[in-house]
């Protein structure tokens, strides 16, 4: 049974904090991609083909960051039964799409000049496709459950599911022959390498939490419309805007 | 043949583009839909005080 003694949606204390992240993210996107782009040397066998990494990789790990939040949300949702948690489920579903979707995109244009072909049915390709899909078939579930209940239940439990296709794709370089490299890392990548992978890393995590906030305060929006109920007759009988049943003022949704 | 991949800029740049318009856009669109459903929600509050 999930829990109303909390309001849906709340205005927040702050509500300039993911504006401020989204432009400390665009900053730092724009500082990391001109030091990718400008300043850092050529790669010896890729040219400058490798300069795709500076946002590549960035883009993996904030895509596979995202889509871990989500399970710990979708946990926290079923376990504490907390609108909150179903709000901000479906805005690191969501994210996580955007990235992981940008993710192959930037993939397949790295594997033409590299590989020869956009796309290659390898382990690490196979098994990222599936992860997109499977959140992606969420978002679409979330879309087709009119029940707020229903939906945050069943989402919650398809997230656990899809979650464990995550790890998989980090591994399957590691686990089966792969086209693709090695995960990326401080130890496996060049030290004149470093520089415009850590600040894009940041952009991109800066960018999209202060996306995800918005979204999640959107999410409670649309769940407070959804949990009013119909006017009545006279439009007048309701005291206050705000969802009966649902007690005063606190917390919050991103 | 040197095994050295030549050029290849115009892939840098489609990938820095799409990147760029896909994160710009999407951001865009939270803002837009988030500003949209909070000035309905609040001529609908006050509809009903």
């Amino acid at each position: 049974m999930r829990d109303n003694s909390n309001p849906v949606y709340t205005e927040s204390s702050r509500p300039w904090t993911p504006y401020a992240l989204i432009g400390i993210g665009t900053v730092l996107l724009l500082i990391g991609s001109y030091i990718g782009l400008f300043v850092a040397p050529a790669e010896h066998y890729m040219g400058d083909v490798q300069r795709i990494m500076y946002v590549h990789v960035p883009t993996a790990w904030n895509a596979m960051l995202v889509l871990s939040v989500a399970f710990i949300f979708a946990v926290l949702s079923l376990w504490r039964g907390d609108w909150k948690w179903d709000n901000r489920l479906e805005s690191a579903i969501e994210v996580g799409v955007v990235l992981s979707f940008l993710l192959c995109v930037q993939g397949a244009i790295w594997a033409k000049p590299t590989w020869g072909v956009w796309w290659d049915w390898d382990p690490r390709l196979t098994t990222t496709a599936v992860m997109v899909f499977a959140f992606l078939g969420i978002m679409v579930l979330r879309n087709f459950v009119e029940e707020p209940g229903r939906r945050a239940t069943w989402s919650a439990v398809a997230t656990i599911i899809a979650f464990i296709d995550v790890p998989i794709v980090y591994f399957s370089v590691n686990w089966w022959n792969s086209l693709h490299q090695l995960q990326s890392s401080p130890e496996t990548v060049s030290e004149s390498f470093h520089l415009p992978l850590r600040i894009n890393s940041f952009g991109i995590l800066f960018l999209m939490t202060g996306v995800m906030m918005i979204r999640a305060r959107l999410a409670a929006l649309r769940l407070e419309s959804e949990l009013a109920p119909p006017l009545p007759a006279d439009g007048k009988s309701l005291e206050s805007g705000r969802v009966p049943g649902t007690g005063p003022a606190v917390g919050g949704n991103a | 043949m040197t095994g050295e991949i030549q050029g290849g800029w115009e892939f840098v740049w489609a990938a820095y583009g799409v990147s760029a318009a896909l994160m710009g856009l999407y951001t865009a669109s939270v803002i837009i839909r988030y500003r949209g459903m909070k000035s309905r929600t609040t001529r609908k509050r006050e509809g009903l005080s």
